[in-house]
């Protein structure tokens, strides 16, 4: 090597280095595939066993398809596999009439004799909902979003009219029913594939190689390397453009920018908050944002002393500046929350009682509580990129300064995330910073799961708060479908919430979703998961 | 006897002096050696010259650029990464953590290294085959599955990753000190210490530690090197160092977030480690060429 | 011959079984039940606790329970993944060699490039051309592996867009699993554009391979440079010159054989070297490896992984290393074991 050609490449490293970078695309032979480089692992391939989003992402709307759907772009449900659907007077009772055209993956593991029917909604409600049914204690016999909700004990009775007509019984009104119909765990699973496993004696299997209706059909899965996913040529919505669907999976929200900028992923989930900028100034990748339907906040495990003191929470939310945590954090992409609910959704109160920057009232608060100084904490920080909260380690480094001005010692606690979600479900921490993301618009869907007592042994209750009155208000607010009612009750609820104080609310992000611009059909979904069935790749 | 001499004498400068002039001799090692005291000075009086707390969060002052940029601020000579803190003192202090660690790890481990590496190479026969072998075990398995058990057993933390450098580092010790003091148990001076009734004890402590000395210097040199590198892989990697410590490796996977924002916050604890690890390596390399000036005259 | 063979074959027994106690005490060491950490499996319920304490014998005497680790162990029965609840076996089959092949290439890179400079700056020790080849090794030496691959990465994928920078090959040619050495699976599957192919692992092999071979390419020079010039001034080479051998002559007769003997030791601490950055630049460049898996493993907290991971790794090492060194002693039995390292 010559004097100058070394010279060539230290200046080019050090104009990288120091002087930003203006990436180009690296070429490779394509064959028409589509990549979408994930954050993490799914933890199951059956999205009725997890509330978490990555699982969401990568089966809800790709493998699967559910009796109703939102659409993206105004909110309101629309038909998917139930073409119609009708509600009797009292508000008990649903009718479904499901679609006839609707077939199964056919793949190297299973191929279905017939097309979707009854007899596979029935199937699919009823592992979740009745204990005795086969299925229930398969893969560990936790169904989470369902249990928050308390959807089990509300269902009376499931029946088929007819092949394809099914009634769903209630016991009491639930004006948020349809949404959780709709939304991205009420997935239809194949009772012939179901039967077959059950006989085969590998019932495990059902949620490990899934076969389901969605655009999708699962082909191959390395942990923490890739999912592969084939199309289904015979989708019934019309088979999508791609041959098949790559999920690359990439920890790293840095080097999923990289793989964006080099074109070896087509899109990319979450993109970075710092890196947005970096994003639009770049002629080849777009970044869209939505309003979400979201909140991050702060919980506080209130069965662990003193967190059970809500004047020992009260003092610790007093003492973070959250507009701070909003601009470091969120890079003012995101609203301050002062309750549950975004601003997006009906039941918004704008003039919720919120808590200020106040360190000298936080101090006395801990003082009368008789917590002393050098008191130590632990703050968990979700080791993922959310909606909610783009970079919990930073907003957890961020509050341990804070707290350690009130003389709060802080450690912050995190693993990997599915370990993570182990351990938080343990009920381990005293603190956690995370969030959550709706799965539908009504407001009882960030109530429910969030804070009620039936939410804490399925897991979402990060607070481990359990408080009669409040769960009685949200009974009482799902009896009526009066808007104004249920705003009533809601903004009590509210009032509660400030009162005890079990999570601080911060913040209500915007969502993003950041692809090549050959992509098209590309939208984002505010209601749960990424779909990527209509999307198409453009190539040049 | 009188008290001067008339004559004089001949000057005998001591081995020490002598290797000190042959080092001198290189510049590049003066330069190593130079920047390695500066590592030194920071690792003792990081707190007395940094110019802020490494952990203090100045939200004011997100991503600032470094001060020899157009939008840089004089204030932040390395400017500031995504959460306000002085990219400057954080590397101080880094220097100080990574290769304070470092040196502390290189002399515990060359303590117990030395001690068993003696004892093997006074001893003969069996014993000292079994040490052997289960050396050379030891040696094959990479310091990054040690580290990685040893964090999977205590969990994660610089002190943790410190165990376990040390661990790693311990067997080349023993290897060196034991073909060493096995070597020069062959040796006539040796032989006639024994025959004057020397101890072992006493064989090891008058007659070879003296002789070992400068050859530990330069194992040493080598060791801490290796150890600089593996405590900020560790800490880059998130097993070591815990944020907001600030160590270089974890400083640089930090700054690997912002790294297209900020591209400064990659560049500056890379080339600080570079740095560190380059000016060991120097000075080593000089200690060695000089030792082996000074031996071969 | 055949004792050098036993003894070595002894040697090899006596590690393999002090690493097999080692993981073994991992079960016990590791802040997890042991039964999870052995099997993988967390148990449910107290039932299949009990089953499974009893199937594996964890409740009889320690012996016992290490000649049954011992016997589960040789029948391949390695537990399964406390994470993904598949067999360790399978998972550590798909890693491993994934890593090898990225230790293999850059072994090939640091023999081929390292020892012809080496002996270069060997001979023409103390002159301006040896004197820029010592610099920039010992600047290449300094540089550290992660911050190599980081800089790698956004020069010539980002900057330049030469070269790709995710995996072993573009996820959307869909290789079947055979030997888990990518180029042979490629050779091997049908349907498949196998030229495309080869030439995107091969693009993708670049990167990784020169992150972790400049740093031990540099080390090689110095030790090949340091072995040459010994050889130099030993008595026989100046008898070979009074003899009125050509240079040509002297350098291929005696200075390389004589040089490169003492290497071969020191290479196989390389390898060691070699395979830990590889672990680490593994979780760079999304590299399947078992680095990339290990470190996932440790931060997943998956125990059951981490003890197999530890002895699948250490055991591939020791079993190179000791290779290396029967070889050595083969090929030259007046040798002590090791030379002292002198670079």
């Amino acid at each position: 090597m010559n004097r100058r050609s070394v010279w060539t490449v230290v200046s080019a490293i050090v104009v990288t280095l120091l002087g930003g970078c203006s990436p180009q695309k690296y070429s490779a032979n394509y064959t028409s595939g589509l990549v979408y480089c994930s954050e993490s692992d799914p933890i199951s391939m059956n999205p009725q066993l997890d509330t978490s989003t990555t699982t969401a992402d990568a089966t809800a709307h790709q493998i699967y398809n559910r009796l109703l759907e939102f659409d993206t772009e105004t909110g309101r449900i629309r038909p998917s596999l139930a073409t119609k659907w009708s509600i009797s007077q009292d508000g008990l009772r649903y009718r479904f009439l499901l679609r006839q055209d609707v077939g199964f993956h056919s793949t190297s593991y299973f191929t279905p004799s017939r097309l979707l029917n009854a007899e596979d909604v029935l199937f699919s409600f009823n592992r979740w909902r009745l204990p005795e049914h086969s299925f229930h204690p398969v893969s560990g016999g936790y169904y989470p979003y369902f249990e928050s909700l308390g959807l089990a004990d509300n269902i009376a009775d499931i029946t088929a009219l007819s092949p394809f007509e099914v009634e769903i019984t209630l016991k009491q009104r639930d004006s948020s029913f349809l949404a959780n119909i709709a939304s991205d765990f009420s997935v239809i699973l194949s009772a012939e594939y179901g039967d077959l496993l059950m006989s085969r004696g590998t019932p495990e299997k059902i949620d490990r190689l899934p076969i389901g209706t969605g655009p999708y059909q699962y082909a191959d899965y390395q942990k923490n390397h890739y999912i592969r996913y084939d199309v289904n040529e015979q989708y019934w919505e019309g088979t999508p453009a791609s041959e098949s669907l790559i999920f690359d999976i990439t920890p790293k929200s840095s080097l999923r920018l990289a793989k964006l900028m080099t074109g070896e992923c087509d899109a990319i989930a979450f993109p970075a908050r710092v890196d947005h900028q970096v994003i639009r100034e770049r002629d080849d990748l777009a970044l869209d944002e939505k309003a979400g339907l979201n909140i991050g906040f702060w919980a506080f495990n209130t069965e662990r002393a003193p967190f059970d003191n809500p004047a020992v929470r009260k003092a610790l939310a007093y003492a973070i500046d959250k507009n701070t945590l909003i601009e470091a954090v969120y890079f003012d992409s995101a609203t301050r929350a002062k309750s549950l609910l975004p601003a997006a959704s009906w039941a918004y109160q704008p003039d919720a009682q919120d808590t200020g920057y106040n360190p000298v009232l936080a101090r006395q608060l801990l003082d009368q509580a008789g917590i002393e100084p050098g008191f130590s904490m632990t703050i968990w920080a979700i080791p993922v990129e959310r909606a909610y909260n783009p970079n919990a380690q930073k907003m957890a480094e961020l509050i341990q300064r804070y707290l350690a001005d009130i003389e709060v010692e802080v450690n912050i606690v995190s693993y990997d995330w599915s370990t993570f979600r182990r351990e938080l479900r343990r009920g381990n921490h005293d603190s956690v910073l995370i969030g959550w993301s709706a799965d539908n618009g009504d407001p009882d869907n960030f109530y429910r799961p969030l804070l009620s007592c039936d939410a804490i042994p399925s897991g979402t209750n990060r607070a481990r708060w359990c408080n009669p009155t409040y769960d009685e208000l949200l009974d009482r607010a799902l009896q009526t479908e009066d808007i104004d009612i249920r705003k009533a009750l809601y903004l009590k609820a509210n009032e509660l919430l400030f009162d005890k104080l079990p999570i601080v609310p911060i913040a209500h992000a915007y969502r993003y979703q950041a692809y090549r611009k050959e992509l098209s059909g590309m939208v984002i979904n505010p209601y749960g998961g990424v779909r990527l069935g209509g999307v198409t790749k453009h190539r040049d | 006897m009188s008290r001067f001499s008339f004559y004089d004498d001949e000057a005998h400068p001591s081995p020490w002096q002598h290797t000190w002039r042959a080092f001198k001799s290189s510049h590049i090692a003066l330069i190593g050696l130079a920047v390695l005291l500066l590592f030194v000075f920071f690792a003792f009086f990081a707190p007395l010259v940094a110019p802020y707390d490494p952990i203090y969060q100045n939200t004011e002052a997100l991503l600032i650029p470094p001060s020899w940029t157009a939008n840089g601020s004089i204030a932040h000579l390395f400017g500031t990464d995504a959460l306000g803190r002085d990219l400057f003192s954080r590397i101080m202090y880094g220097c100080r953590m990574t290769f304070g660690t470092s040196l502390l790890v290189v002399i515990i481990a060359m303590l117990i290294g030395v001690t068993i590496g003696t004892v093997a190479g006074m001893l003969s026969g069996v014993r000292s085959s079994v040490v052997n072998h289960l050396l050379d075990a030891l040696m094959a398995i990479p310091t990054l599955l040690i580290a990685i058990i040893i964090v999977g057993i205590l969990g994660s933390g610089l002190v943790n990753s410190m165990w376990a450098i040390t661990l790693a580092l311990i067997p080349q010790f023993i290897h060196h000190t034991r073909s060493f003091v096995r070597g020069e148990m062959k040796k006539d001076y040796i032989q006639s210490s024994t025959l004057d009734g020397a101890s072992n004890l006493q064989l090891f402590y008058y007659s070879i530690l003296p002789n070992m000395f400068e050859t530990l210097v330069v194992q040493g040199t080598l060791a801490l090197s290796i150890a600089v590198i593996d405590i900020s892989a560790l800490g880059f990697l998130n097993l070591g160092a815990q944020p907001p410590l600030p160590e270089l490796g974890a400083i640089l996977a930090t700054g690997l977030d912002a790294g297209y924002l900020a591209p400064w916050s990659i560049a500056i604890p890379g080339i600080s480690i570079f740095l560190m690890v380059l000016s060991i390596t120097i000075v080593g390399d000089g200690l060695r060429s000089a030792l082996r000036k000074r031996v071969n005259r | 011959m055949t004792r050098i063979l036993f003894r070595y074959f002894v040697l090899f027994t006596l590690t393999l079984l002090a690493l097999c106690a080692l993981s073994f005490s991992l079960i016990y060491l590791f802040p997890a039940e042991p039964v999870t950490t052995l099997t993988g499996i967390t148990p449910q319920n107290l039932i299949q606790h009990e089953a499974l304490i009893n199937q594996y014998h964890l409740n009889s005497n320690i012996l016992v329970q290490f000649g049954d680790y011992l016997s589960e162990l040789f029948a391949g029965n390695w537990g399964v993944s406390l994470i993904s609840g598949q067999p360790l076996s399978k998972e550590i089959m798909l890693a491993l060699p994934a890593t090898i092949e990225l230790s293999a290439c850059a072994m090939f890179i640091v023999v081929v490039i390292g020892i012809p400079l080496g002996c270069y700056s060997g001979l023409r020790a103390y002159s301006n051309a040896d004197f820029t080849i010592n610099s920039i090794s010992v600047t290449l030496y300094s540089v550290p592996v992660f911050w190599l691959a980081v800089i790698f990465i956004l020069t010539f994928s980002l900057q330049f867009g030469w070269l790709p920078l995710s995996g072993r090959v573009n996820l959307l040619f869909d290789i079947p699993h055979q030997t888990g050495f990518l180029f042979i699976d490629i050779l091997l599957a049908d349907n498949l554009d196998k030229s495309a192919a080869l030439s995107d692992a091969f693009l993708h092999l670049i990167l990784p391979t020169l992150s972790i071979a400049l740093m031990s390419t540099a080390s090689m020079i110095r030790i090949t440079r340091r072995s040459i010039i010994d050889v130099l001034n030993k008595p026989f080479i100046i008898a070979a010159k009074s003899k009125g051998l050509s240079s040509r002559q002297i350098f291929v007769r005696h200075v390389l054989r004589n040089a490169l003997l003492p290497i071969l030791p020191l290479m196989a601490m390389q390898i060691t070297t070699l395979i830990t950055n590889a672990m680490i630049v593994e979780t760079l460049f999304s590299w399947p490896g078992i680095g990339n898996w290990l470190i996932q493993a440790i931060y997943q907290r998956d125990y059951s992984a981490l003890r197999m991971g530890m002895l699948a790794v250490s055991t591939l090492v020791v079993m190179i290393t000791i290779a290396i060194d029967l070889f050595n002693r083969l090929i030259d039995p007046s040798r002590e074991k090791f030379e002292s390292v002198t670079i």
